[in-house]
C-alpha cells in the first residue's frame, strides 16, 4: 500500500502551503518579540518601530491561514490526522497572532520607557525574556514537526514561567516601592513582564494544540498529561 | 505533444460539415468569430469573471429548451450558459434535474431517442450550431468525446481500444498508431500499469483502470471537449482520487464538462459549477463562490443537504 502524500497533488500542496503560512507567522512573532525587547534594552526606537509595523503583516497572515483552512475543509473533507492538523493549525495561528500583538504592546511601552530616564536595572528582564523567547521558538518547532516530546516539555514549563515572572516582577516593584527617581519607567516594565508571561502561556497553548494534532487527545484545562499521550511521545522517540 | 498539422486536420471546422463547403451554413475557419455570438449570457445574478469574457467560449448554450416527447413537455427549459476553453465545468443538481440530459445534448447522444428534440434555442460548439442540417453527428462526437458512468471498454485488447478511433479515421501506419496509443495511455495515467500487456484484453483490468482506459480511448482522437457523466460513481475512493487527479491534469489540454453527484468532487476539480433544478439552470458561477456563498437560496439548500 502506498503511504505518503495524498493521491491528489492539490491536497498535498494546499496542506503544505497552509502549514508554511502558519510557520511564517511563528517566526514573525519571534522576530517582533526579539525586536521589541532589544529595543528596550538597547534603547533603540527603530527596533520598537519595526516590531509595531510588522504586526500588520501578521494580521493579514492570520486571515490568510483561516481562509486556506476553510478551503481545505470544504474541498477535501479531511479526516483523522488531516482534520486535527487543520483545526489545530487554525488555533495555533491565532495564538501566534496574539503573541505578535503582545510584542507590539511591549514595543509601544518600550518606546515610552526609552523616552524617559535611563534605567540601570532594565537588564534584569533578560532571563524572563530568554525563557519565554525559547519557549515560543520551541512551540514553533513542536508544531513544525508535530513533536510530542517537545510539546510535553513546554507544557511542563508552566510553573517555571510563573515563578520567573514573579521573581523578576518583584525586582522591579521593589524599585517602585523605594520611590526611586525612575519609578515611572519601572511601573511600565512591570506591564512588559506581565506580557512576557502571557507569551509564555501562549507557547503552552500552542503545545496543547500540537498534542491534539499528534495524538488526538484534547488536554486543555486538565491537570495531568494522560498516559496515552506519554506513550505516544515515547513511540515518537523510538521511531526517530 | 500534438503537432500543429494534426491539430489542423482534426480541428478544421469543415470536417464537421458533411456536404462540401459551398452548402455549409458556416464556412468560416474556427478562428473567425461568428456574428451571432454573445460574449456572455448568464441567468444568475452573480457577475461573471472578466477573464472569461475575453476568451471566446467553446460551448454556447443559447436559451435552449429540450423535450423527450416531441415537444409536449420540456425536460430542459431556457438554459443559457457559456463554457470557456480549457476549464472544468461541473453540472450538479438532484436526480431528474436535467443535468445528464443537457450533457448528452452537447454531443447529440439524445439523437438516439427518436422523439427527442430541441424545442427552441441553439447549442453552438466553437461557433457552429451543432444541430444544423449539414452537421454530421459522427464528426461532432469526434470533437466532443464522452466518458460514461459505467466504464465500457470494447471487448478487445488494451491497444486496440485506444487505437480504434484512430484506425477508423484511416490511420494505418503502425509506428504512428504505437506513438498515439502510448501518448494517450500516458495522458490517462495508465501507461506504466499496462505497457507490458497492451495486447491483453481490456476486460482484465480493474474498474479504475478500465475507466482510465476509456479516458485514454477518448483523448486518442484529440477531441476539443470531453464530457464526463459521473465518471467516478462506479469506482472505489483510491480509483476516484486517481481519476480526479487525471481530470486536473487533462484540463491543460481539453475543455471538460462533468456531471457529478458529489459536491466535494465538484468543489475539488471544477473551475465553474452550474446548479440545475427541475430542468432549469438556477445558478452558474465560480465553484468557490457556489460552495462558500451561493447567491440563490435553492443552491444553498441543495449543497448543504437540506433537500434533493
Amino acid at each position: 500500500m502506498h503511504t505518503g502524500g495524498h493521491i491528489l497533488d492539490s491536497f498535498n500542496d494546499s496542506l503544505t502551503e497552509f502549514k508554511s503560512t502558519t510557520l511564517m507567522m511563528g517566526s514573525a512573532a519571534l522576530r517582533n518579540l526579539d525586536n521589541s525587547i532589544r529595543g528596550l534594552i538597547e534603547r533603540d526606537k527603530t527596533l520598537c518601530n519595526q516590531a509595531i509595523a510588522a504586526d500588520d503583516d501578521e494580521d493579514l497572515l492570520e486571515l490568510e491561514v483561516d481562509r486556506q483552512g476553510m478551503a481545505i475543509m470544504l474541498k477535501y473533507r479531511p479526516v483523522a490526522s488531516d482534520l486535527r492538523l487543520v483545526i489545530a493549525t487554525m488555533k495555533i495561528s491565532s495564538n501566534f497572532e496574539s503573541a505578535s500583538d503582545l510584542a507590539v504592546s511591549i514595543a509601544k511601552r518600550s518606546r515610552k520607557i526609552i523616552k524617559g530616564q535611563e534605567i540601570p536595572r532594565v537588564t534584569a528582564i533578560e532571563p524572563l525574556y530568554e525563557l519565554v523567547s525559547t519557549m515560543l521558538k520551541n512551540a514553533v518547532t513542536a508544531y513544525s514537526d508535530l513533536d510530542l516530546n517537545q510539546a510535553i516539555a513546554l507544557i511542563n514549563q508552566e510553573e517555571e514561567v510563573h515563578k520567573m515572572h514573579k521573581k523578576i516582577s518583584r525586582k522591579f516593584s521593589r524599585e517602585v516601592e523605594n520611590e526611586c527617581p525612575e519609578y515611572r519607567e519601572y511601573l511600565n516594565i512591570l506591564f512588559i513582564c506581565r506580557w512576557l508571561e502571557r507569551i509564555g502561556e501562549l507557547a503552552i497553548d500552542i503545545a496543547e494544540e500540537v498534542v491534539f494534532a499528534a495524538s488526538s487527545e484534547d488536554i486543555r484545562h486538565s491537570d495531568d498529561i494522560p498516559s496515552s499521550v506519554l506513550e505516544a511521545a515515547a513511540n515518537q522517540t523510538n521511531q526517530a | 505533444m500534438v503537432t500543429p498539422s494534426t491539430i489542423d486536420k482534426l480541428f478544421n471546422m469543415d470536417t464537421l460539415v458533411k456536404e462540401p463547403a459551398a452548402k455549409a451554413t458556416i464556412s468560416d475557419t474556427p478562428s473567425t468569430t461568428p456574428k451571432t455570438m454573445d460574449q456572455h449570457t448568464q441567468p444568475s445574478s452573480a457577475a461573471s469573471t472578466p477573464s472569461a469574457t475575453e476568451t471566446k467560449p467553446v460551448i454556447e448554450i443559447d436559451n435552449v429548451s429540450f423535450s423527450y416527447d416531441n415537444g409536449k413537455t420540456n425536460t430542459l427549459r431556457d438554459i443559457s450558459l457559456d463554457i470557456a476553453p480549457k476549464q472544468v465545468t461541473a453540472f450538479i443538481g438532484p436526480s431528474g434535474c436535467g443535468k445528464s440530459t443537457l450533457l448528452r445534448c452537447l454531443n447529440r447522444m439524445n439523437d438516439l431517442v427518436e422523439t427527442s428534440m430541441i424545442s427552441h434555442g441553439e447549442i453552438r460548439i466553437m461557433g457552429q450550431d451543432i444541430h444544423a442540417k449539414d452537421v454530421s453527428a459522427i464528426e461532432l462526437r469526434k470533437q466532443v468525446g464522452m466518458v460514461f458512468q459505467k466504464y465500457n471498454p470494447f471487448p478487445k485488447s488494451i491497444y486496440d481500444n485506444v487505437a480504434y478511433g484512430l484506425r477508423i479515421q484511416g490511420i494505418k501506419n503502425k509506428s504512428k498508431l504505437d506513438e498515439a496509443v502510448e501518448k494517450s495511455l500516458r495522458g490517462a495515467a495508465l501507461w506504466d500499469e499496462v505497457k507490458d500487456r497492451l495486447k491483453t484484453s481490456a476486460l482484465g483490468l480493474s474498474g479504475g483502470q478500465q475507466q482510465r482506459l476509456c479516458i485514454a480511448r477518448t483523448i486518442a482522437v484529440q477531441p476539443k471537449v470531453i464530457l464526463m457523466d459521473e465518471p467516478c460513481s462506479a469506482l472505489d475512493p483510491i480509483a476516484t482520487a486517481k481519476v480526479e487527479q487525471l481530470i486536473m491534469d487533462l484540463r491543460q489540454d481539453f475543455t471538460i464538462v462533468i456531471v457529478t453527484h458529489s459536491m466535494q468532487q465538484a468543489s475539488r476539480v471544477s473551475d465553474r459549477t452550474a446548479f440545475f433544478y427541475l430542468g432549469e439552470l438556477i445558478e452558474y458561477d465560480e465553484t468557490n463562490k457556489i460552495f462558500t456563498n451561493p447567491a440563490e437560496q435553492r443552491t444553498e439548500a441543495y449543497i448543504s443537504g437540506r433537500f434533493g
